[in-house]
């Protein structure tokens, strides 16, 4: 090496040491560096020193490691979590109404006499492959103080479904909002293929509903104010009891059977009750936060080539809201696997209450 | 399921929730959100799935810590979560000091020093890292030693004194 090669060399920078020590400088200059080493010794020392500047480094990183865990069969993923922003203000509004308290399930119960009146506006919000319609009607059941405004909760249905509601509610015909309700998930659900349970909402309708303009059903609309002596129609807050009612309680040791382990619960909170699906394949786990806040766990053994891979692409959503599918609405729905079994929680908490919770869950003691 | 997904899962699942980890210091979200963006090349079949899965795997870590402090509010919500995970032993206790210096000296990279490092650190060649980062190729060296030695001066720092004010 000539005397001018070594001068050029005598700076070798930092990042030239750290790209050779890490394999990654090119073979020209990889062999360039080499030769000035060899012969420098104020770059050896460097190149020393470097290289146990990468080795306390990488130690270091390897003080902030995770657990090692194993991973789940790839084919068993989902995607828990997509839009969680849009769906957000759907389960606030969802605890909105859980709070208020309004509509009520009435299982098989059906009201005739539907009001002849136009039905409040219906919106559609831009939610995943479903949208949300907001279902008004007046209930004298239910009498807002004159002049009060209140905040509406929204139900997800199809798009066309909601053109068809909004043109069928005028219409005089008994409970027309369960029925057509029914109707729209049980296409649905004869469309993928399952069908576990059908929804049941009655309404309480009104005497004389206060009529409403109609708006495009196109509004993204999460929330509208309304005007006193309007409920919403609150098929979500009876979504627990439309579980409820289809799926026979069982004890802990069939859901154990069914699971091949134990069922999970969030310790600390009371079991309302321990279900199995119709089909016998999903427990539902059912513990209440308050005696208006029902945390439902969804629960299935899962085993490695139980299902096809194309299921999976099918929807973002998981394979077991198969089962309940039309009633996730304006409710998050995350999923965790613990041991062999699948884990999906619901309730009416936002998706950061519900993941914390989901995080928490474990095998519920005798 | 394509094949080459599966073997990326095998060899770069471990390395996504480490990198995930250190982003979001909660192992199990790290772990969701690692499946999660498998779950996600599973649907979109990217063509360099592997460079993909961390762009993912990124972007909703970057959610996630925008969503970190409206988490917090919730968690009185949670009152009952046992505390007695608390009683561990001296050596737990180091580790947990340890990780939490790193932790804090991580913080106080830079966004694209720290992102070159945890992505070097999962596995990611110099190309790889360039292509993530949008650095040059011939500047990945550079920012790599800077990193380091930022990091390792930190943590020392941070061990020294040991209320350095977390970023």
């Amino acid at each position: 090496m000539t005397q001018e090669a070594r001068d050029n060399m005598s700076h070798v920078d930092d990042g030239t040491l750290h790209a050779y020590l890490d394999g990654e400088l090119p073979p020209v200059e990889r062999a360039r560096l080499e030769a000035h080493v060899a012969e420098c010794a104020a770059c050896r020392t460097r190149l020393e020193e470097e290289r146990a500047l990468i080795e306390r480094a990488s130690g270091l990183l390897g003080l902030a490691q995770p657990p090692e865990r194993l991973a789940p069969p790839l084919h068993q993923l989902r995607r828990p979590r997509l839009a969680w922003r849009l769906r957000v203000p759907l389960t606030w509004a969802a605890t909105v109404v859980l709070a208020l308290g309004i509509g009520y399930y009435a299982g098989n119960e059906r009201v005739a006499g539907i009001a002849s009146a136009p039905e409040g506006r219906v919106a559609n919000s831009a939610v995943l492959d479903s949208s949300t319609t907001l279902d008004r009607r007046a209930n004298d059941a239910l009498a807002y103080s004159a002049g009060e405004r209140r905040q509406l909760v929204t139900t997800t249905r199809p798009p066309a479904q909601a053109a068809r509601q909004k043109q069928a509610a005028p219409e005089p015909q008994a409970n027309v909002d369960g029925s057509v309700v029914r109707s729209q998930l049980d296409s649905g659900a004869a469309a993928s293929g399952v069908v576990t349970f059908q929804p049941r909402a009655a309404l309480r309708l009104p005497a004389a509903p206060a009529p409403q303009p109609a708006t495009p059903p196109s509004r993204a609309l999460q929330e509208v104010t309304v005007q006193p002596g309007i409920v919403v129609n609150d098929l979500a807050s009876a979504r627990g009891r439309l579980v409820a009612t289809q799926w026979p309680i069982i004890r802990r040791g069939p859901a154990r059977d069914i699971l091949g382990a134990e069922p999970v619960g969030i310790p600390g909170l009371a079991v309302r009750s321990i279900r199995r699906s119709p089909t016998g394949q999903v427990v539902l786990v059912e513990q209440a936060i308050d005696s208006a806040t029902v945390i439902q766990l969804f629960q299935e053994r899962v085993e490695a080539d139980q299902l096809a891979p194309l299921q999976y692409r099918r929807s973002d959503s998981a394979r077991m809201p198969a089962d309940v599918r039309g009633f996730a609405w304006g409710t998050e729905r995350l999923a965790r696997f613990i041991g062999g079994v699948r884990v999906e929680i619901s309730g009416p908490l936002s998706a950061d209450s519900l993941n914390r919770l989901l995080e928490q869950v474990k095998p519920i003691g005798p | 399921m394509p094949e080459d997904l599966a073997e990326i899962y095998r060899s770069t699942y471990r390395s996504l929730v480490r990198f995930l980890y250190r982003k979001v210091w909660d192992a199990e979200r790290a772990e969701d959100l690692a499946q999660e963006a498998f779950a996600r090349a599973l649907v979109h079949k990217p063509e360099n799935a592997r460079g993909w899965l961390f762009i993912v795997a990124a972007n909703m870590a970057r959610d996630e810590a925008r969503k970190a402090a409206r988490e917090r509010r919730h968690l009185t919500l949670l009152k009952s979560e046992p505390e007695a995970l608390h009683t561990e032993p001296e050596d737990q206790i180091d580790a947990e000091t340890r990780r939490e210096r790193v932790r804090t000296a991580l913080d106080l990279l830079t966004p694209r020093d720290r992102e070159a490092l945890l992505l070097w650190d999962a596995g990611m060649s110099y190309d790889e890292i360039a292509g993530q980062t949008g650095l040059a190729r011939g500047a990945i060296g550079t920012t790599l030693s800077r990193a380091r030695r930022r990091l390792v001066e930190a943590y020392d720092a941070g061990s020294e004194g040991q209320h350095v004010a977390r970023g």
